[in-house]
């Protein structure tokens, strides 16, 4: 009975609701595509008691570290502060008041930029680094497709042939390689989600 | 209601019914125990060495397993990234190496720690099973990238294991890694991604590469005949796009 119930049934649950979803893809404007949407919003649902999950999972690990004094507590004691002090505005307010409009615009905003800003000196060190473990020809092309790259976008005079260059770089070479890739990736896709439909990986039950 | 399904949708369905037969073909295959050569992919033979380093020196392993969630579009890449789980937590436990996994979606935080869990149990341990080695870090794919370590797994790792869906903020992990010293390898299947780690690690899995991870770390028989089955579609893929591409020169 218990291999029923932790095998067998989410096989059938995820096989069955599998296969109506892709044939809601398959075959649009048919009944398959109605249940398709019904069971996204279901997915949705989900998805949200899941983030109530993911918040109790953070709490206990920095809850845990803090109380025990573990390695960098004081970066769990200000994560678990500010998400505390963050839902105080949002109670009170609403999650579109004011308070929480202006701890988007002033804090996450400039924050999450600053990160991303961040990723510019992150690649260029990597490429610096990268120097000292590959070999010189790889190292080299990868340096001036990068210079090429960057030059290229720059409105001096004189560097026409560059954005050509760039241009042919990107939409020659470049969407060649993608593509290639793309078709490996989509391949490797349909065949790891066939074998989820098939029953035959089965990362929701018991093996 | 009567509405055909565009071309998009035949050429999908006829790749998901070849797709099918392929399967059945190679499971046929494999009642005649035909071995299978797996081409070696660098990330992950290294992954093996990496965690009897961790059991010689104490030290845990990181595994990252991106933005990634059920229901999106990335579904399938964490799901990959989580057969890279299901490889790895088995030889740590047996290792006695406990690994942190860091999660950036809440959904995939329930399933990797089913999959760390069910590892403990088949090593019968599972009174060791800790449900906060698997540790949610953010939402978002940047906060994620930057807390993953700092903040998500501080303890001092062995290596960073960065597998499943990321954007070229992976890079701000690599950056982490290289500047405590710490080994990393990379199995991605988006272009970001793979730009971004490319001049980071040499031990890096590009696109369908994540995909043969599972076989490669589980060296599991069923996902080697799928990759076998990949090869074939791919070929076929081929012969179509250079028949098209011929069809249209002498056709002008």
């Amino acid at each position: 009975m218990r291999r029923i119930i932790t095998k067998w049934i989410p096989i059938a649950i995820s096989t069955g609701t599998g296969l109506v979803a892709l044939a809601g893809y398959l075959f649009p404007q048919t009944v398959f595509s109605a249940f398709r949407d019904r069971m996204v919003e279901w997915a949705v649902i989900i998805a949200a008691f899941a983030l109530i999950l993911g918040l109790f999972n953070l709490v206990r690990v920095h809850g845990q570290r803090i109380l025990g004094s573990g390695e960098e507590w004081g970066y769990s004691l200000v994560l678990l502060l500010s998400a505390s002090l963050s839902w105080i505005p949002a109670l009170v307010q609403g999650p579109s008041g004011p308070a929480t409009k202006l701890m988007l615009d002033y804090v996450i905003t400039p924050l999450g930029a600053s990160l991303a800003a961040l990723l510019v000196f992150t690649l260029t060190l990597s490429g610096v680094r990268m120097l000292r473990y590959r070999s010189m020809l790889s190292s080299v092309l990868f340096i001036v497709v990068f210079v090429v790259s960057l030059l290229g976008t720059t409105p001096l005079p004189g560097t026409e042939w560059l954005s050509k260059l760039r241009h042919w770089l990107i939409h020659v070479p470049g969407r060649a390689g993608f593509r290639g890739l793309f078709l490996g990736v989509a391949l490797g896709t349909m065949v790891t989600g066939l074998r989820i439909l098939l029953g035959a990986d089965r990362p929701h039950s018991e093996s | 209601m009567n509405d055909f399904p565009d071309p998009t949708a035949w050429a999908l369905l006829l790749l998901v019914v070849s797709a099918i037969a392929l399967i059945a073909i190679t499971v046929l295959d494999r009642r005649r125990k035909t071995e299978i050569h797996l081409r070696e992919i660098r990330a992950f033979t290294d992954l093996r060495d990496q965690l009897k380093q961790a059991a010689e020196s104490g030290r845990p392993l990181h595994i990252a397993l991106g933005g990634g969630g059920l229901g999106t579009p990335d579904t399938v890449s964490s799901l990959a990234a989580l057969q890279v789980l299901e490889g790895l937590i088995d030889a740590a436990v047996s290792y006695d190496v406990a690994p942190f996994v860091t999660v950036g979606d809440p959904t995939l935080l329930p399933l990797a720690q089913d999959v760390v869990r069910r590892g403990y149990e088949r090593n019968d341990v599972p009174d060791f099973y800790d449900p906060c080695l698997v540790r949610f870090v953010a939402p978002s794919a940047l906060a994620y990238s930057a807390g993953a370590v700092p903040v998500g797994v501080p303890e001092d790792v062995s290596a960073n294991v960065v597998v499943g869906v990321f954007g070229a903020e992976a890079s701000l992990i690599a950056d982490i890694s290289d500047r405590h010293g710490t080994p990393k390898a990379a199995a991605v299947d988006r272009a970001q991604a793979i730009g971004a780690l490319y001049p980071a690690t040499d031990r890096l899995a590009v696109g369908e590469e994540l995909y043969a991870a599972g076989a490669q770390v589980t060296g599991k028989k069923g996902l080697a005949t799928s990759l076998m089955v990949e090869d074939v579609l791919r070929y076929v893929l081929a012969l179509f796009i250079l028949m098209a591409a011929a069809i249209v020169l002498i056709t002008g």
